[in-house]
C-alpha cells in the first residue's frame, strides 16, 4: 500500500488520520502493545489501589529500572530483565509484608528496597562501556521500536495474569477489603497477597516497556484512583479503570505520532488530567447537594 | 473541537484493531516521485550516499544537526516513518546508533536493504566506531553505496557507475591530497587527542598518537577517564612530547576543556573537529578538508616544518 505509506501530517480528517495511524507496520505494534499494557495495568491497577498498596507498585516500577539497564548491559532484551527485575522484587515485597511487621515499618522497608533499586540501576548504567542508548526512554517511555514478537510476550504475559485475577477476583477482593473476615471464611489471605504482589509485578514490567520505569503509574494508579473516585462497585469499578487506561493510552499515542513530543508525556497528562475532572466534578457535586440540603433544611 | 475529533479518530482505531486491522502486512516501500528513497542515521553517511545517488536517490539524514549528540539521540515518530519508507538505510553500527536496528525490527519491509558500516569494514560491537575518519573504510562504504544502488536500481547502473567515478576523481580529490600531503610531510609526528574519533585518521595518517587509548575511550563513551592516564596527558603536555592537540569540540568534557587549556599555555598548537558535519549544510568531503588543513597548519607550527 504505497500511497498509505505517505506521511502528510495531522489533515484533521478523522477518517485521514485512522488510516495514517495505521499505515506503518510499527505504529500497528505500537498501538497492540498499548492495548494489551492498558488493559493489565487497568484490571491490577484497581486492585493495587483498594488494597492500598500504590508504594510497593512505585517501588516495582522503579526495579524495572535497573532490570532493564541489566538486561542492556548482558546484551539480553529488555523484556528479560523486566520481567526477571520485577517478579524478583515483587518476591521481596512480599517478604517483607509476610513478616508482619507495622505499617510504618513495612513501607520504611519498601523505600530502602527502592533506594536500593535505584543505586542499582545508576551502577548498571555506569558498568555499560560503550553508550547506554535510549536511557531516557527506559525512565521515561517509547512506542517506537516495539516488534511483533515483542507484542506475542506482552499478549501472553497479560492473558496469564487477567485470568489469573479474573478466576481469584472474588476471593482477592474479600481478602482486599475485610482480611479478617475473609481469613475466618477460609481464604488463604496470605497467600493471596503473594499472588497478587507477583500480579502486580508482571503488570509493571509490561507497562513500563511502554511508559518507561517512572510514569508506570500513568497507567496503573491513575485510571484505577479515578475509578475508585467514580464507583464503589466492584465490576463497574474495573470497567471503568480499564476503559480510561485504554483511552489515555490510545490518545496518547496518537498525539506522539502525529507530534515530536513523547509518549510518556501525553499518556501521563491526559491521565492526571481526567483524574482532576473527576475529584473537580465529584467536589462540586457534593457541594451542590449540600446547599440543596441546606436549602431544603431552611425552607 | 481537538479532542473530540481525535477521539472520534481513536474511537475508530479501536473498532479497527478489534476487527484485525490488516496493517500488519509488510508494507513495500516505493518511493513517490520516483527517486530512490535512502535514509542515513547520519549526516556523514548521507553526504556521500547523496552525492553518489545523485537525481535518482533521495537521501534523508536522521542526524543532520550540529547539536545533536548521536551519542545519545532519541529517535522520533518522525524518524520512524522516515526509516519504515525507505528502500535502503544506512546505518554506522558498532553500538553508535542501535536505535537505527530497532526502529528497522519494529517495521519489517519486505527488499530494504540495511548498510552497516560496521559489519562492512569488520568491526565488532566494543570496537571503535568512528569510521567515517577513516579514508580506507569511506572508500569501502563508496563501493558499498553504489553496490546496493545497483541491486536496488539497475537499469541507472551506468549513471551510478558515473557518479562514483566523479565523486572519487573530483570531489574527495582535495581531501584525497591533504591526506597524502600530511602523511608524506608529518608521518611519525607526536600528538595528543580528545578522544577516540581521532584515532582512525591518525592512523591513517601516520601520525603518532600518544594519548593512551583507554582514555581516548572514556571520552568517546561518556565515562570518567582515570587519574592516571590523566597524569600521562599532563606529563605529555609539560614535556611537550606531543606537538599538536587535536580536540573533539562537540564532545568537550570539563577534562577535554583544561587539557585543551594547558596545551594552549604550553604553546602546543590546538585543532579541532567534530563528531559530525560543521556546518551542517556542509559536504563530507569539504568539512573533512577543512579540518584536514587547520590540522596540517598545526603541525606545521607544532613542528616548524
Amino acid at each position: 500500500m504505497p500511497e498509505a505509506a505517505v506521511f502528510q501530517g495531522l489533515s484533521w480528517n478523522p477518517l485521514t488520520d485512522m488510516h495514517q495511524l495505521f499505515a506503518y507496520p510499527f505504529m500497528v505494534n505500537a498501538l497492540e502493545a498499548g492495548t494489551i499494557v492498558a488493559v493489565m495495568a487497568g484490571v491490577t491497577g484497581w486492585f493495587m489501589v483498594l488494597r492500598r498498596q500504590t508504594f510497593a507498585g512505585h517501588t516495582l516500577s522503579v526495579i524495572a529500572f535497573p532490570g532493564a539497564a541489566a538486561a542492556s548491559l548482558a546484551g539480553l532484551p529488555l523484556a528479560v530483565g523486566y520481567f526477571g527485575f520485577c517478579g524478583f522484587g515483587a518476591l521481596a515485597l512480599a517478604g517483607i509484608a509476610g513478616s508482619r511487621r507495622s505499617l510504618s515499618a513495612e513501607s520504611a522497608a519498601i523505600g530502602s528496597l527502592q533506594a536500593l533499586a535505584l543505586a542499582l540501576g545508576f551502577l548498571f548504567v555506569s558498568l555499560y562501556h560503550g553508550i547506554l542508548n535510549g536511557l531516557d526512554s527506559l525512565l521515561f517511555g517509547t512506542f517506537l521500536g516495539i516488534t511483533t514478537e515483542q507484542v506475542v510476550v506482552l499478549l501472553a504475559v497479560a492473558g496469564a495474569a487477567v485470568v489469573l485475577v479474573a478466576i481469584a477476583a472474588r476471593p482477592l477482593f474479600f481478602a482486599s477489603v475485610h482480611p479478617d473476615v475473609a481469613r475466618a471464611g477460609g481464604v488463604p489471605v496470605a497467600a493471596m497477597g503473594f499472588g497478587f504482589l507477583l500480579v502486580l509485578g508482571l503488570a509493571v514490567a509490561e507497562t513500563s516497556q511502554i511508559t518507561g520505569a517512572l510514569l508506570v503509574f500513568a497507567l496503573l494508579v491513575t485510571p484505577a484512583a479515578t475509578a475508585h473516585q467514580l464507583t464503589a462497585r466492584p465490576v463497574l469499578g474495573i470497567v471503568l479503570s480499564v476503559a480510561l487506561a485504554l483511552a489515555v493510552t490510545w490518545l496518547g499515542l496518537a498525539l506522539a505520532y502525529f507530534s515530536i513530543y513523547p509518549v510518556g508525556f501525553y499518556v501521563t497528562s491526559l491521565s492526571f488530567g481526567s483524574y482532576v475532572v473527576v475529584r473537580v466534578g465529584r467536589a462540586l457535586g457534593r457541594r451542590r447537594q449540600l446547599t440543596a440540603r441546606l436549602a431544603l433544611e431552611a425552607a | 473541537m481537538v479532542s473530540v475529533r481525535l477521539g472520534a479518530g481513536v474511537l475508530a482505531a479501536i473498532v479497527a484493531l478489534s476487527a484485525g486491522c490488516g496493517g500488519r502486512s509488510k508494507s513495500s516501500a516505493a518511493p513517490a516521485s520516483g527517486a530512490l528513497q535512502v535514509v542515513a542515521a547520519e549526516n556523514f553517511w548521507g553526504s556521500i550516499a547523496s552525492q553518489l545517488g545523485g537525481s535518482r536517490v533521495q537521501v534523508t539524514s536522521v542526524i543532520a544537526s550540529p547539536a545533536t549528540d548521536p551519542h545519545d539521540y532519541e529517535p522520533t515518530a518522525a524518524d520512524a516513518r522516515t526509516i519504515a519508507g525507505a528502500r535502503m538505510v544506512i546505518e554506522n553500527g558498532i553500538g553508535y546508533d542501535p536505535w537505527v536496528q530497532k526502529l528497522i525490527s519494529a517495521n519489517p519491509v519486505s527488499g530494504r536493504i540495511v548498510l552497516t558500516a560496521g559489519d562492512l569494514v569488520g568491526i565488532k560491537p566494543g570496537g571503535n566506531p568512528h569510521r567515517w575518519y577513516s579514508p580506507t573504510d569511506v572508500q569501502l562504504m563508496i563501493d558499498a553505496i553504489v553496490q546496493d544502488y545497483d541491486k536496488l536500481d539497475p537499469k541507472d547502473a551506468d549513471y551510478y557507475a558515473q557518479q562514483k567515478t566523479r565523486f572519487e576523481t573530483k570531489g574527495l580529490a582535495r581531501y584525497k591530497q591533504l591526506i597524502a600531503r600530511i602523511k608524506r610531510e608529518y608521518h611519525g609526528v607526536q600528538v595528543g587527542a580528545s578522544e577516540s574519533i581521532f584515532a582512525p585518521l591518525a592512523q591513517a595518517l601516520e601520525l603518532k598518537l600518544l594519548t593512551p587509548p583507554t582514555f581516548l575511550k572514556a571520552i568517546s563513551e561518556g565515562t570518567d577517564p582515570t587519574a592516571a592516564d590523566k597524569t600521562t596527558i599532563d606529563h605529555q603536555i609539560a614535556d611537550k612530547q606531543i606537538k599538536v592537540w587535536v580536540f573533539n569540540s562537540q564532545n568537550s568534557t570539563p577534562d577535554v576543556k583544561r587539557i585543551t587549556d594547558a596545551a594552549r599555555k604550553h604553546g602546543i598548537p590546538v585543532t579541532s573537529i567534530t563528531e559530525t558535519l560543521v556546518p551542517a549544510s556542509a559536504s563530507f568531503q569539504a568539512w573533512q578538508s577543512h579540518q584536514l588543513q587547520a590540522l596540517a597548519a598545526a603541525l606545521a607550527q607544532g613542528t616548524g616544518r
